[in-house]
């Protein structure tokens, strides 16, 4: 504990002490430490660099214990980068409402661009409650099932069950002990069981959305998820674990369930077509289809978008020049680089139909549900505390689904108390 | 008359002690000062403070979780304390006797200590693991039931003793060593012309003698016990249902992932009240027993 206090105000100390480094004119833009990431940082970077007198500088975040924490002591040292990519939209809020960030919307053209990149339901997904835009919508990973082709079929059936009790089902016929020993060793599914709020974004999360066709948790500052949906879901999950149908234990534990076919099922994003391609066995097939949605669900299937953007700080000293840098990125050939690279989504609309990626998405069939699903996705609440909306329901969660101990009503209303008291005192 | 001549004052004597003092200054006084100074604050770090009056003190007496990793807390040490004495002091006198490899098996038992704690950590996770674990699988294989090690909330906080004994007992050993080498030999040898067993040389000679060890070694658990933070944080995340919630770990959720400084800082202030009232209870009880 007293070292990670004092790694902290050491990154304080070190980035208050770098400041005057700073060159007027150039602008300085911090990329994830993903290694796409940097290549693709880099590439834009040398490109503008080629034309233009004001020199871009990039380079990864600095290393830390998260991206958040280094993102947070930097601000404290006011050290912060020109142009940050990579921030979790949930946390954006927070930093607006503290003035740290500039309002892009104030800078001409702006609003227009990414309407017509992202679409209307974007903009209004990342307007702050001030009624001002501090983020450029950059990328997401929709949560998706991606499942073992073979332990599906296995089953008798040609595809994942994408019903509750179709899915619980598929759980029963394939949840087994193999060796005789006593315990389960094969499983329909796995999601991180531990109590940590991030992790209900995996699971509990995207299983909401699916449910309520994309509906908010928070609105006009009040708790809105004790309703059927939030409820279907607990219930859902809870009959998994209670039954046996996923592992109870953390899945850090271990090797990778999925790959080494103890697992039929997992909910994860676009990234891991690429993680999968690297290390799957060559006669391991996968597909891919969207979450579990109640029995009695019409229509299309909303997930949770995983967005990450891209913000400026309010140390930019020229924030229209490093809004044009930006837009050299996200433009149409600059998204196909970062699809390119990464194997991620661009938050653009119509990506399927338009000219530019044809030849990527016929080089890449697996990523194309995953972009059929960016147009059914939606990120997070403008709230300035969801971290903590968040661990109110992961405890709720836990309690719940994992161990049984709430019916999923008393824990959602519970879940939802807590949130409301925790709104008011704010 | 004798006139004393006046003691010329050398500014020497000052610069060598500069360096440590600013750094008590600026590192262990302005920091305790600025937290404390901070419980009557609500404060993010990136908005201004607002001061807030008793509202910290008032919320934490109110905190479930607070409570809950304070009970964990207390529960930790209540199993880790006596396991690391008893194993410590043991393992002390197995070294201390007259044995073969003594200094490959000090080496062997300190080596825990050195290893980083993440990375020991991890690696009962791993032994710990309900369905892969080895710890699990050595059960099975004969007969035995798995135990729900880091899974169940009865059994995570013992898990996380256990482990943290493995750690440090290295250190404690070698802090027994020294105490027991302390120890004059014609204690023993009188015992033993008085027909005394090895047990009551133990219990009448030894720890009486090695009472001041055996006292630190209680305090400095105590305090290291307190510090609980990386086992719980890698292994369980304070869970499972909170059971392994420490209150290191409590506060660093606090102020890290909820930017509530005031109340971190509020909850590091009651801690450290809280260590303090148990060490001066332990000074009057274990320290004057013997």
């Amino acid at each position: 504990m007293k070292l990670k206090f004092i790694g902290f105000f050491t990154l304080c100390l070190l980035f208050s002490c770098n400041r005057d480094e700073q060159k007027d004119n150039t602008i300085t833009f911090w990329s994830s430490n993903a290694s796409q990431e940097i290549l693709f940082t880099a590439y834009f970077a040398d490109k503008w660099n080629e034309n233009h007198s004001e020199k871009l500088e990039s380079q990864p975040i600095p290393e830390g214990q998260s991206s958040e924490e280094v993102i947070m002591a930097a601000v404290v040292g006011r050290t912060t980068p020109d142009i940050y990519a990579n921030m979790w939209q949930g946390l954006v809020e927070m930093y607006a409402k503290s003035g740290v960030l500039v309002p892009l919307d104030t800078i001409e053209g702006f609003t227009d661009f990414i309407r017509a990149r992202s679409g209307e339901a974007v903009v209004k997904e990342i307007t702050s409650a001030d009624g001002h835009i501090y983020q450029i919508p950059w990328k997401i990973n929709p949560f998706m099932t991606i499942y073992n082709e073979k332990k599906i079929a296995q089953l008798g059936l040609n595809t994942v069950p994408t019903t509750y009790s179709a899915y619980l089902k598929a759980g029963k016929d394939f949840s087994k002990d193999t060796d005789g020993d006593g315990y389960v060793d094969k499983w329909i599914g796995d999601t991180e069981v531990k109590n940590i709020w991030h992790q209900r974004l995996n699971n509990f999360y995207p299983l909401y959305l699916a449910a309520s066709n994309g509906a908010p948790l928070i609105k006009d500052n009040k708790a809105v998820f004790n309703n059927e949906y939030a409820v279907g879901v607990f219930n859902f999950l809870q009959t998994i674990y209670r039954e046996g149908y996923f592992a109870k234990e953390s899945n850090t534990v271990g090797s990778d369930k999925f790959l080494a076919g103890h697992t039929a099922t997992k909910w994860t994003g676009a990234w891991d077509v690429s993680y999968l391609e690297r290390y799957k066995e060559d006669d391991f097939e996968y597909n891919i289809a969207h979450l579990p949605v109640p029995d009695d669900h019409r229509g299309v299937v909303y997930t949770y978008a995983d967005p990450k953007n891209i913000v400026l700080f309010n140390t930019c000293k020229n924030p229209a020049l490093a809004w044009e840098f930006i837009k050299t990125m996200i433009d149409e050939s600059g998204d196909l680089k970062f699809l390119e690279l990464s194997g991620q989504i661009p938050r653009r609309q119509q990506i399927k139909e338009n000219e530019v990626f044809q030849e990527f998405l016929r080089e890449n069939p697996k990523i194309i549900p995953f972009i059929d699903q960016s147009n059914f996705v939606y990120g997070t609440d403008n709230c300035e505390v969801l971290i903590e909306v968040l661990d109110i329901i992961s405890q709720e969660y836990e309690s719940c689904v994992i161990h049984n101990k709430k019916t999923p009503a008393k824990a959602i209303a519970d879940a939802t108390r807590a949130v409301d008291i925790l709104l008011g005192n704010f | 008359m004798h006139v004393r001549p006046k003691k010329k004052r050398s500014i020497i004597p000052y610069l060598l002690v500069s360096p440590y003092l600013l750094f008590f200054l600026v590192f262990v006084a302005f920091p305790v000062l600025f937290s404390f100074f901070l419980t009557f604050h609500k404060w993010n770090i990136i908005s201004p403070m607002e001061y807030s009056g008793m509202d910290n003190y008032t919320r934490m007496f109110n905190d479930r979780l607070f409570w809950k990793s304070l009970r964990n807390t207390l529960w930790f040490l209540v199993i880790h304390i006596p396991l690391q004495i008893i194993f410590a002091l043991g393992l002390a006198v197995f070294l201390n006797s007259k044995i073969k490899f003594k200094g490959l098996f000090r080496s062997v038992f300190f080596l825990p200590v050195i290893v980083s704690g993440v990375v020991v950590t991890i690696m009962w996770q791993q032994l710990y693991g309900f369905n892969g674990g080895v710890i699990n699988q050595l059960l099975n294989s004969i007969g035995l039931g798995r135990v729900g090690w880091l899974t169940n909330p009865a059994m995570s906080m013992p898990s996380i003793a256990i482990m943290a004994t493995w750690k440090n007992v290295g250190l404690y050993i070698i802090l027994f060593l020294v105490g027991l080498q302390a120890v004059p030999e014609h204690y023993y040898e009188a015992a033993e012309i008085d027909g005394a067993s090895s047990w009551q040389k133990l219990w009448y000679i030894t720890i009486p003698a090695i009472n001041p060890t055996i006292f630190m070694v209680i305090i400095l658990s105590t305090i290291g016990g307190f510090s609980l933070f990386i086992e719980p944080y890698v292994m369980t995340g304070g869970g499972p249902l909170n059971s392994s919630l420490s209150s290191v770990l409590y506060i660093y959720k606090q102020a890290f992932e909820f930017y509530h400084m005031g109340y971190a800082a509020t909850l590091g202030f009651a801690f450290a009240f809280i260590i303090l009232i148990i060490i001066v209870i332990q000074k009057k009880y274990i320290e004057k027993k013997y």
